[in-house]
């Protein structure tokens, strides 16, 4: 099967500044792939490149294996863009911007498409309010459904919860995995690594221009994860026993003995140990890295690479 | 991964003939919608403006004025009065949309599409062109009243004004896709085309002005335009009407291909 959306060696150079660096990068057809990367890492840039809104300095960005240059009607046929920033028509209502979107697409929209879109993303009472009217979060629901009119084969969504209060953060991650389930193809770029974590399929970091990894999410975090037994000892301690040693346990002010291990991995022997070595423990904490965590430490490689 | 339990449907191909397809027609109408839920400033506000040179010009000034070549001078600067309109309100209309489509974000939702160059050019022009056309027409039975409705060369006339209409349409265009400030947006007609126009012989007939002014007149492409419409309406000109022509089809070929080439390239649109 064809990739949804391939770069392969694209760049983008604004007059000084190196926006992409070269990127390559494919995302697979149906599943929800979460760009990742600090502030100015070229998330942004990568998707304006895809949807049409800037030029590639050089190399090549495809949808479902056609050229979005030389084949812009095609990309963009299929293609649908949340942008990051939040826009209004004010001379028109909910339906009548909904209807245009769609026109502009060469899709009329039906009356069912209309309302299945209103009801999914919970703007039905607001169908004939104008658009200048709704909330921050309203504005940011129609974007969605705007996106949607022509049922694209790929959406980005460029930072979707950015501002977004909770409630409506669930319900649109809910969205997500509806629309994903039904066979469209999810890019999201994101700050929130929870959303990440929650939503992704897969995760791809940029940093500078550059990918940093890409992988499942799992794959991820047990590539780059660790976990870390903290235990709280009864009686000072003056050295590690031996047999803990031996599994990189680190004393800390006497009492606190702390063990790392593989994400995933048993603390069996680590606590077994402790036992044989007749400790008495009077508190046990664990802690996993999270996709935070790891998203971090990539980035720090990446800045001393 | 988790397996979609869907498989991903297969691609869409974009509508074909996209220069009069859906796309361009929805474009148009959002255009003309967007004018027309404004009508006291697109189409009214312009009205009265012209109408009060017309009467302050026309009934002030046209009574102290005798004939220019054998036309009463309130009839003499209709035609050069409905250009006005008509290039002041075709300009108005694709800088101020494009320009107000570029400061709220909504050109986006415009670029992201599958509609050709050809497709967004010809939208905006022709709802540009229907707007100007509007406030011309209106214009016309305004002055009708006052100065009757008889025109020379009817046809001449539509065909003259439509084709002023989308010279200054597609310079609306680039005004609106250059200008990064209001402005900017406002400095193309103020400086330039409304002096231009002023002294492009809607008020004189060139024949009439001292040898210097008479120089700069013929210099100026607007005056040409106004010569074209004023032999359309009443049968009369200053120059040559194949070199009024020649200056419409020039100037308007220019302007086009300028504002096409503009969204071609993604200048200031398409970073």
């Amino acid at each position: 099967m064809l990739p949804a959306v391939s770069f392969q060696k694209l760049t983008k150079r604004y007059r000084g500044l190196t926006a992409l660096d070269g990127l390559d990068l494919q995302i697979e057809q149906g599943e929800i792939f979460a760009l990742l990367g600090p502030n100015g890492a070229g998330k942004t840039t990568a998707i304006s490149i895809v949807a049409g809104l800037l030029r590639a300095t050089s190399g090549q960005a495809q949808i479902l294996g056609r050229d979005v240059v030389a084949d812009y009607r095609f990309t963009r046929r299929n293609l649908g863009l949340v942008p990051q920033e939040v826009n209004y028509d004010p001379f028109f209502n909910v339906e009548e911007a909904m209807r245009f979107q769609a026109g502009y697409f060469g899709v009329k929209l039906s009356a069912a498409r209309v309302d299945e879109l209103l009801d999914a993303l919970g703007l039905q009472d607001k169908r004939r309010a104008n658009t200048r009217q709704l909330s921050g979060g309203m504005k940011r629901r129609l974007l969605i459904a705007k996106a949607l009119v022509h049922e694209p084969r790929v959406l980005f969504l460029d930072e979707p919860t950015a501002g977004v209060d909770v409630e409506l953060r669930q319900q649109l991650w809910r969205y997500v995995r509806v629309l994903r389930d039904r066979g469209t193809t999810i890019v999201l770029t994101t700050h929130y690594l929870e959303e990440a974590e929650e939503l992704a399929d897969r995760v791809g970091v940029i940093h500078h221009g550059k990918l940093l990894t890409v992988a499942g999410k799992d794959a991820l975090l047990r590539e780059h994860a660790t976990q870390t037994l903290t235990l709280t000892l009864a009686t000072p301690l003056a050295e590690v026993p031996q047999p803990l040693r031996a599994l990189g346990a680190k004393l800390t002010g006497g009492t606190a003995l702390s063990i790392n291990t593989a994400y995933g991995a048993s603390f069996g022997p680590a606590l077994r140990a402790v036992s044989e070595a007749g400790l008495a423990v009077s508190n046990v904490e664990t802690r996993r890295m999270d996709l935070e965590d790891v998203f971090v430490s990539l980035v720090r490689e990446g800045d001393a690479a | 991964m988790n397996a979609p339990r869907e498989p991903p449907r297969s691609p869409a191909e974009p509508e074909p003939g996209s220069l009069l397809g859906v796309g361009m027609r929805t474009l148009l109408e959002r255009e003309l919608r967007r004018f027309l839920r404004i009508p006291g400033q697109t189409i009214f506000s312009p009205l009265i403006t012209t109408s009060l040179y017309f009467v302050v010009f026309g009934l002030s000034v046209g009574t102290q004025v005798r004939a220019v070549d054998g036309v009463p001078y309130m009839r003499f600067i209709v035609p050069g009065l409905i250009a006005l309109g008509v290039v002041s309100n075709a300009l108005l209309n694709t800088s101020s949309s494009l320009f107000s489509m570029k400061i709220q974000g909504i050109i986006v939702d415009i670029l992201v599409t599958p509609l050709s160059y050809g497709a967004l050019l010809s939208a905006f022009l022709i709802a540009s062109v229907v707007r100007a056309l509007m406030v011309g027409i209106l214009m016309w039975i305004v002055a009708g009243l006052f100065t009757g409705f008889g025109l020379a060369h009817p046809l001449y006339t539509l065909l003259s004004l439509t084709g002023v209409a989308l010279t200054f349409a597609a310079m609306g265009l680039i005004v609106g896709v250059w200008a990064d400030k209001f402005e900017q947006v406002n400095f193309v007609p103020a400086f330039v085309i409304t002096p231009l126009t002023f002294l492009g012989g809607v008020f004189y007939s060139v024949h009439t002005l001292p040898h210097v002014l008479a120089a700069i007149t013929w210099a100026n492409p607007v005056f040409y335009l106004v010569d074209l419409v004023r032999w359309a309406m009443l049968g009369i000109h200053d120059a040559p009407v194949a070199a009024d022509l020649g200056a419409l089809l020039i100037l308007g070929g220019v302007s086009v291909g300028v504002a096409w080439a503009m969204l071609r390239a993604g200048y200031k649109l398409r970073g």
